[in-house]
Parts: C-alpha cells; structure tokens; sequence
C-alpha cells in the first residue's frame, strides 16, 4: 500500500533514531551518596577530629590581619585580568567604586565573605562544618565524609564553591573548587573564575580563642602561580548571627549603591 | 583602668563601624568631609544588612531636599546605644554625614543631633559589659 504521507514517514523515522541516539548518550547517575546530616552517615566510626570549630567567629581585623585578600607583592595577572585591575585603580583614584557587585547583591563568594565583617556561625559536625555568615546568610559546608569534589560534569558552580576537607594532625585541610565564572572578586579589580582553586589549613591557636586559616590561592585565568594569605578570627561569644538580606527597596536608599556617576561597570 | 576601658570601647567601636560599613565600597563617600543636614526625618529604616536615614532638608530657595544618609548594621548601632525608635518619621534632627563625592544628596552616617540635645553617633559609649 502506497503510504499517503510519505515525507511524514521519514520525519517521524528520524525522530525515533534521533531519541534513541538521545537515549544511548545519557549517563548513569551519579551513585547516591549518604547526606553529611544522615543520621547513619553521623553514626559512622571516626577518629576524634583534634578540635570543634563549633561556635561563632569574627574576623580578627588588625593592621597585620586586614580584611583584603590584596594580590601578594610582585604578583602577575593575566592580561585579561590586568585590564580590570588596571580599570578599578583608575576608577579608585577617580573615587569610584569599580564593579561593586556585593553592594548589587551579588555573593561576595570564598574566601571574601570569610572576612566580610560579620560574624559566622559554626556548626560542627563528624561529617561536615556547616558555616553560616551573618552577612547576607550566605552558606558555606565542608564536607569532611570522605566524599571526594563531585565530577566537573555534575558540580554546580557557587560563590563559595564546593569544600572537602580532612583532618591532617593538628589542622583541617579543605579543598574548595567549583566556583562560578563571573561577578566574583577576590579583591577589588581582581576577579575570580571558575578555575579558582583554594586550599585552606586551618587550625586553632591561643588556647582555642583564635581560628588561624593559611590560603593558597591559584586561578590560572586571573593570575599566575599560587597566591597566599593567612587570617585570624577570634571567638565572639556575646554575639549571634542574624538574617541579613540584599533587598531592592533598602539599596534604593543607599547612596553607595545607588549613583550611578560613582559605581563604575 | 577606666580610660583604658574606654579606648578599647573606641576602638572596637571605629573597628566596628569602619568594618560594617566596608562589605560593599565606600569609595563615594568624601571621608574628608562632614555635611550637617539640618531637617525632618521622613524614614528611618533599622535593617540588616544597613539602616538608613531618609532626610527632607530644606534649602535656601525654600524647595525640600531628600538626603539619604546610609548607616551601618543594626547590631553595631544597638551597641551605641540607637534602639529601631530612636528616629521616627516627624523628627528635627541634625545629622553630621561624609558626603557623596559627586555632589547627589547621599551621605555616610557619622551623628544625629535629636531635638532634645541628645546626640547618637555609631560608636559604643563606653565598654559594655562582658556576656554572662
């Protein structure tokens, strides 16, 4: 029988062979893993981590303990890099703000909001330290399950990006990658990508008051080699977080924000 | 002891105030100025992550001027004593202010001169006592 719609036949033809490839190319998901919060995952037996971080921190500001993650002396930026950099000097000089874009609500992302002057929140577990930031309540978990980076196919880049960490004698070792690719400085002109890799030792000293971090920082799209900084928080125990959000209607007073002759894009 | 005391208090205060301010740029204020604005509050907003003021200030030709003076985080300004009625829509108020650079009618808070003398700044007063 002569079929009455011959091309129709050939469409809906190529569209099955056309599932089908779609179908041979999906990938099997990821197995499941055990949420750093599972009771059982918590359950499991561990060795005693060598100290809690549990509590709430400040950022320790001192003359040799800024705030800024300013590139290190003699450092080398890529030249995409330089020419942001090179843009928020000038705007500097000219008292302007070059690509504020925590005052336009975006993240202030790792490792900025670790200093970002508001006091965070450590919840400790066996299984992961859940850090909660008083400023802008930004979320920041380090897996310490054993868990490995998810695969670059699967991870969803963040602002804070994604941290394992292990313990390592007296110190916790936290590996963080997975970071988003734009609207992310590490220092004012300095921007940060997805190729941004952080290893933090951390480690307590005076007695447990005061949290010691060592970052090495590399981003091979922004700059060259690994840069490093080390910070101080110390414990503030008369202090809790609060709800902190970024909201339209209180920037719209906020003259920081607001002239556009000021915040250079 | 006590004069000690108090400088830690300052200290603390400037870091505080300073500090909170600094997690966006502030690179518009003029820090090496001071505008005092003489007028009636029509908003004060006590809100993380900054409270504001929302200020209507006459001018010399008799037209009304909206400042907006941007403050620090609450928990800096409980500390110096401000409480979220420390300011109401109505109140004549002197507000000391560093001024935008580009001449818009925007400022970064220093002080608050109520109408009944009193003064708020964002600077504890003296240092508070130890938690318990």
């Amino acid at each position: 029988m002569q079929h009455r719609f011959p091309m129709a036949r050939v469409i809906v033809t190529a569209s099955v062979l056309a599932l089908s490839a779609d179908a041979a190319m999906a990938q099997a998901p990821p197995p499941p893993q055990l949420g750093a919060l599972a009771p059982s995952n918590i359950a499991k037996p561990r060795p005693k981590p060598p100290f809690d971080l549990t509590g709430t921190w400040l950022h320790a500001f001192a003359r040799d303990n800024p705030f800024t993650f300013s590139p290190p002396p003699g450092f080398k930026l890529t030249p995409e890099a330089q020419v942001q950099y090179d843009a928020a000097k000038k705007a500097r000089a000219e008292g302007k703000a070059y690509h504020d874009d925590i005052g336009q609500c975006w993240p202030a992302g790792l490792p900025v909001i670790m200093t970002r002057v508001w006091p965070i929140a450590m919840i400790q577990k066996p299984t992961a330290i859940f850090m909660v930031s008083g400023f802008m309540n930004s979320t920041r978990i380090i897996y310490l399950d054993g868990r490995k980076h998810s695969d670059p196919d699967l991870v969803i880049p963040s602002f804070n990006g994604e941290s394992i960490g292990h313990w390592d004698g007296d110190s916790l070792v936290v590996d963080t990658t997975g970071f988003v690719d734009d609207h992310h400085w590490i220092d004012n002109g300095v921007p940060a990508s997805n190729e941004l890799h952080i290893v933090e030792k951390m480690r307590l000293i005076q007695d447990g008051a005061m949290l010691e971090i060592e970052y090495t920082a590399s981003d091979p799209k922004n700059w060259v080699g690994e840069w490093k900084w080390t910070k101080r928080w110390k414990r503030v125990d008369d202090t809790d977080i609060t709800e902190a959000s970024c909201l339209p209607d209180l920037n719209e007073h906020m003259p920081s924000v607001t002239s556009k002759s000021v915040n250079v894009r | 002891m006590r004069r000690l005391q108090l400088a830690c208090a300052c200290l603390l205060g400037m870091w505080m105030a300073g500090a909170a301010s600094a997690h966006h740029s502030m690179e518009g204020f003029d820090r090496d100025k001071n505008v005092t604005l003489v007028g009636t509050v029509k908003q004060f907003k006590w809100a993380n992550p900054h409270s504001w003021i929302e200020l209507e200030v006459p001018k010399e030709n008799g037209a009304v001027e909206t400042w907006n003076v941007e403050m620090t985080a609450p928990f800096v300004l409980i500390r110096a004593g401000w409480r979220a009625t420390s300011l109401k829509p109505g109140d004549k108020v002197s507000v000391v202010g560093h001024p935008q650079k580009s001449g818009e009618p925007g400022a970064l808070f220093v002080s608050v001169t109520l109408a009944n003398g009193s003064t708020l700044t964002d600077r504890p007063p003296a240092a508070a006592p130890a938690a318990k």
